[in-house]
């Protein structure tokens, strides 16, 4: 399996590091906002814990650790390893911004 | 209290044995070459300043620095890009600390410096079979076509991160590539290339950088 890094180009698959699902995303509440403590305790168990196991095309975290470093997301077909696109995470070098909530 | 001071050396103090090892035949196969005494400083921009970096890259080494896996020879260093918004500086040292000073201040306030002139090891693989050598440990395309003089890769070879770039051809026109390995893993690398150059013969020797 071979991973076409947006920076580096394609690469064998050791340089890089598998995180998991890049979808879930941070439930967003304040302490004491009025949020009842079971929903946010709900939410959190989803965001921790529930994953979908995909048959098809997932988007996922991977780390380029054995080249430039970066976190990057990939959509990859968890049946036949078809890499639809790789991007960089949200924030990845110093030119791009970081998104609220990432 | 004894006295005590602490003295520099290179990391290929044992692994380097200058001399031909492996076929004995006229010509080396591969020549392999520690090249010491160089000023060796990541630059990473910081969040925002990536343009302020680059600007003030091209005024301090008249070139544009590298924002794709290039290196680039500049005016009084060499430009090894390292990831997105950063770069490596490669100098012969001439007077370290006013060698620094003079980054420091060029980049003050657009990129964060990290001198790493002794934390790492710069090898150089060159020769008519140089090529061959490497392809035994890395997975690097190095087809003319896909890694041409000037090109460069953060990648891993032999399990060590290394950042690899190609020079200018050597004067017996074979391609010449460069390592940078972190100085503790540089004895090891160096067994690899040497084990991997034996069945072509290789020349070991140890220089300074070229100024």
């Amino acid at each position: 399996m071979r991973i076409a890094c947006p920076f580096c180009g394609e690469r064998e698959n050791g340089e890089f590091t598998y995180l998991g699902d890049a979808s879930p995303k941070r439930p967003n509440f304040a302490v004491d906002s009025g949020e009842s403590p079971e929903r946010v305790e709900d939410a959190f168990y989803d965001y921790v814990y529930l994953r979908d196991n995909v048959a098809g095309f997932m988007r996922e975290y991977w780390y380029h650790g054995g080249g430039c470093r970066s976190w990057l997301i990939a959509e990859r077909n968890t049946v036949t390893h078809e890499f639809r696109s790789v991007t960089a995470a949200p924030g990845v070098g110093a030119s791009k911004p970081v998104q609220a909530g990432e | 209290m004894a006295d005590f001071s602490w003295n520099t050396q290179s990391p290929l103090q044992k692994a380097l044995v200058a001399g031909r090892h492996g076929v004995a035949s006229a010509q080396a196969g591969v020549t392999l070459v520690e090249v010491r005494d160089l000023v060796l400083v990541q630059v990473m921009a910081r969040r925002g300043k990536a343009a302020d970096t680059a600007k003030a890259a091209k005024k301090l080494f008249g070139v544009d620095a590298p924002s794709t896996p290039k290196a680039v020879a500049g005016k009084t260093a060499t430009l090894v890009w390292s990831g997105p918004d950063q770069f490596t500086v490669l100098a012969p040292r001439t007077d370290e600390s006013s060698q620094i000073d003079a980054m420091s201040q060029a980049f003050s306030g657009s990129a964060s410096l990290s001198d790493q002139s002794d934390g790492r090891c710069l090898i150089r693989v060159s020769g008519p079979r140089g090529r061959d050598a490497i392809a035994k440990f890395s997975s690097l395309d190095l087809h003319d076509a896909a890694f041409p003089v000037g090109a460069a890769a953060n990648t891993a070879v032999d399990h060590t991160a290394v950042n690899f770039y190609r020079e200018a051809n050597g004067a017996d026109g074979h391609p010449v590539y460069s390592m940078l390995v972190f100085t503790s893993f540089a004895d090891s690398l160096w067994h690899t290339i040497v084990d991997s150059s034996l069945e072509y013969g290789v020349d070991t020797s140890r220089t300074r950088a070229a100024a």
